[in-house]
């Protein structure tokens, strides 16, 4: 093994110990995340995460594969995305090539489905992986439902069957996260292989938490009033609630202008741009500035 | 000491099959995820168990309220046998401010406003009277004229085609290895055009009352020429989607399903809300991503229609295009000059008038002109109207 030898066993960790190793990673996780987290390492089965845009659901894989000392193979997914971008596609150049040579020379051509001419995509690499990879499948709402079928029996088995060469299984079977914005219905079939968890939006003490870890020049004091004002600001009828990724932005441009010598009430009225990205919200916002921003 | 395993079993059972019974769906492979887990590694204590129980059961966070009951009678609260199911939502996300379901709910505390108040039970065979063989010839024509009128757009996914902008790599290889490495014929990949989806969100309210039935029998025409791609809802004072029960290729079956589920018909009207609420549903605002949307409503918003203008206004970004409409824009000297139509017209890509099947197909024909026509020209379309009709 290489460096990652040093970390931990991870399916050994039991979750307020995967707590805290996340938290020294960064990711401030609540105790639902973690046991679902130390299941899906337990059982060995795909951890299906859904929740608003910007909860940090896509980090989780990021912070998971750095805990547990992996490589972290993406894919993410869009509308069109076919079992030859996602699994494995034949090099038909070089196959093409190899019939060329092998006629100038006289030779005899030979089988030309072998392990040298397939491209490995993400979910095959995953597999492959000689310790095991944590494979992130992201937004899989934004895949067909044609897609959901190529990764039932990905997600199933740990496998793959190539009809040229056979099946291929994992050597380490890769922790398996997918993401989903929820933007349409998964199969139930798709579901029924996964562990679910919903990620809600954290509560004031954890964000704070993560404010103060992802800004180090953010005060106490900002801090406070920033977490209250966006978690107000998440309790308006907004068309796009601001997710932690968003009040983490909103509180480093904050803190940038007040550097810069603004007041701090008037740096965040400025930065609020980074918090609400659509022009109707950003309206409604001003209306209801004063008691959101008022004791900030 | 078997007897508390056997007692901690027993309650364990009890747990799933009243989860069951309060509608939640637990697949076998998943409750068997859930005992392998307790018995990897024991919870240490009930929010433990709860967490187990929930991340391995549930795979739907719309059935969380219904699993959170369930849970606390039974294990909170020490057995409660009697767990209520929660009302079937159509809109089943939470609202993410807390647990306090808020569906606007107001009808309610109406008695008596269901279905059998409702004009949509009022027809049936019976209303179709002496011009039945008409109108079923009308809605034979809009059949046929659906799938002429209704909007493509290239696929994502390309396949193999005559001509296109890409070789096909996977084809010419395999002609070429039947021929010694001979490259023979190049075969290409292009994107075949792909249905857009079609949006049509019906008016029941009141002041409609006369056209509902017509404009849901416009409706299932749609839905029989194009069912795949076609989504159907209705709004009064709320928002209900009737697809499913529309979909019945036999209409009088169709409507009567439709009746049943239309709880709002003939209320009052509150345009502006149930957009809203379509609006805030991510799963149906991906329906109106990219598709055709039509709307059929008189637009009359009583109260405030700043929601109602916005609503369109982002229906119309969300959409391919927006058209809307009015059993009053039939009329000739119909211009649109109530606050709310006269506000959202920049929006919409087409006003036009359907009162009826007859009013409804000649409208069918005209999408080709508004697909192909720029964006929001509603406004350019419409003469402008003129002071005197400008209400108080």
């Amino acid at each position: 093994m290489t460096s990652v030898g040093s970390s931990v066993a991870p399916a050994l960790l039991d979750e307020r110990e995967l707590a805290a190793t996340l938290e020294r990673e960064g990711y401030f996780a609540d105790e639902g995340l973690c046991t679902a987290i130390h299941l899906a390492l337990r059982l060995n089965r795909p951890l299906l995460l859904e929740g608003e845009p910007g909860v940090g659901k896509t980090e989780v894989a990021s912070v998971l594969s750095r805990v547990v000392g992996r490589n972290l193979i993406r894919l993410q997914c869009f509308e069109g995305l076919d079992s030859g971008q996602a699994l494995y596609e034949w090099d038909y150049p070089k196959q093409l090539l190899q019939v060329r040579v092998a006629e100038s020379r006289g030779q005899e051509v030979g089988d030309l489905y072998r392990e040298e001419f397939l491209l490995r995509r993400p979910l095959l690499r995953a597999l492959e992986s000689d310790h095991g990879a944590v494979l992130l499948i992201d937004e899989i709402d934004r895949a067909d439902s044609e897609f959901e079928a190529f990764l039932l029996e990905f997600l199933g088995d740990f496998q793959i069957t190539i009809p040229e060469l056979g099946t291929v299984r994992a050597r380490t079977p890769p922790i398996v996260v997918l993401t989903s914005n929820r933007t349409r219905e998964l199969h139930d079939a798709l579901k029924r292989r996964c562990l679910y968890h919903w990620i809600a939006f954290p509560e004031v003490d954890r964000e704070r938490a993560i404010l103060r870890a992802a800004v180090p020049g953010l005060e106490e004091r900002a801090a406070e009033g920033l977490v209250r004002a966006v978690q107000r600001v998440r309790g308006l009828p907004l068309l796009k609630r601001p997710g932690i990724a968003e009040s983490v932005e909103w509180a480093r441009g904050a803190t940038a202008l007040a550097e810069g010598g603004s007041p701090w009430p008037v740096a965040l009225r400025r930065a609020l741009g980074l918090l609400i990205k659509d022009e109707e919200d950003t309206r409604l916002l001003l209306g209801h500035a004063e008691e959101l921003f008022g004791d900030a | 000491m078997p007897e508390p395993i056997a007692l901690a079993a027993g309650h364990l059972w009890g747990f799933l099959s009243a989860l069951r019974a309060a509608g939640v769906t637990t697949a076998l492979p998943k409750q068997a995820d859930l005992l392998r887990v307790i018995d990897a590694s024991p919870p240490r204590d009930l929010t433990a168990l709860y967490w187990y129980a929930r991340i391995t059961l549930l795979h739907d966070v719309g059935e969380l309220g219904a699993f959170d009951r369930v849970f606390d009678a039974w294990f909170r609260q020490g057995g409660l046998q009697d767990v209520v199911p929660p009302p079937a939502s159509e809109s089943d996300v939470p609202s993410p401010q807390g647990p306090g379901e808020d569906d606007p709910a107001p009808q309610d505390v109406l008695p008596g406003d269901g279905t059998r108040a409702s004009a949509l039970s009022t027809y049936g065979s019976r209303d179709f009277g002496p011009d039945d063989e008409r109108r079923r010839s009308v809605m034979r024509d809009l059949e046929a004229a659906w799938p002429a009128v209704l909007p493509w757009a290239p696929s994502r996914r390309r396949r193999p085609a005559r001509s296109g902008d890409r070789l096909d790599m996977r084809h010419i290889w395999r002609r070429a290895h039947r021929h010694d490495g001979e490259i023979v014929e190049l075969r290409r990949r292009a994107r075949p055009p792909r249905p857009r989806r079609l949006l049509i969100l019906v008016d029941v309210s009141g002041s409609l009352r006369q056209h509902t039935p017509d404009l849901l029998r416009l409706a299932h025409t749609a839905l029989r020429a194009a069912p795949a791609r076609t989504e159907v809802f209705t709004f009064g004072t709320r928002l209900t989607r009737i697809t499913p029960a529309l979909s019945h290729p036999h209409l009088d079956r169709a409507l009567r399903a439709v009746s049943g589920k239309v709880t709002d018909a003939d209320g009052g009207t509150a345009i502006g809300a149930a957009l809203q609420e379509f609006l805030s549903v991510p799963r149906f605002t991906a329906l109106a991503r990219g598709a055709l949307v039509i709307v059929l409503s008189d637009g009359l918003e009583r109260g405030d229609h700043e929601p109602m203008v916005r609503a369109t206004a982002r229906l119309s970004r969300l959409g391919h295009r927006l058209v809307w409409w009015s059993p009053l824009a039939c009329s000739p000297t119909y211009s649109p000059v109530t606050r709310a139509m006269a506000a959202q017209l920049p929006s919409l890509d087409h006003l036009g008038g359907v009162r009826d099947l007859p009013t409804g197909l000649a409208e069918v024909r005209r999408l080709p002109a508004v697909l192909s026509g720029p964006r929001r020209a509603a406004a350019r379309r419409r003469p402008t109207p003129r002071p005197t009709g400008v209400p108080s």
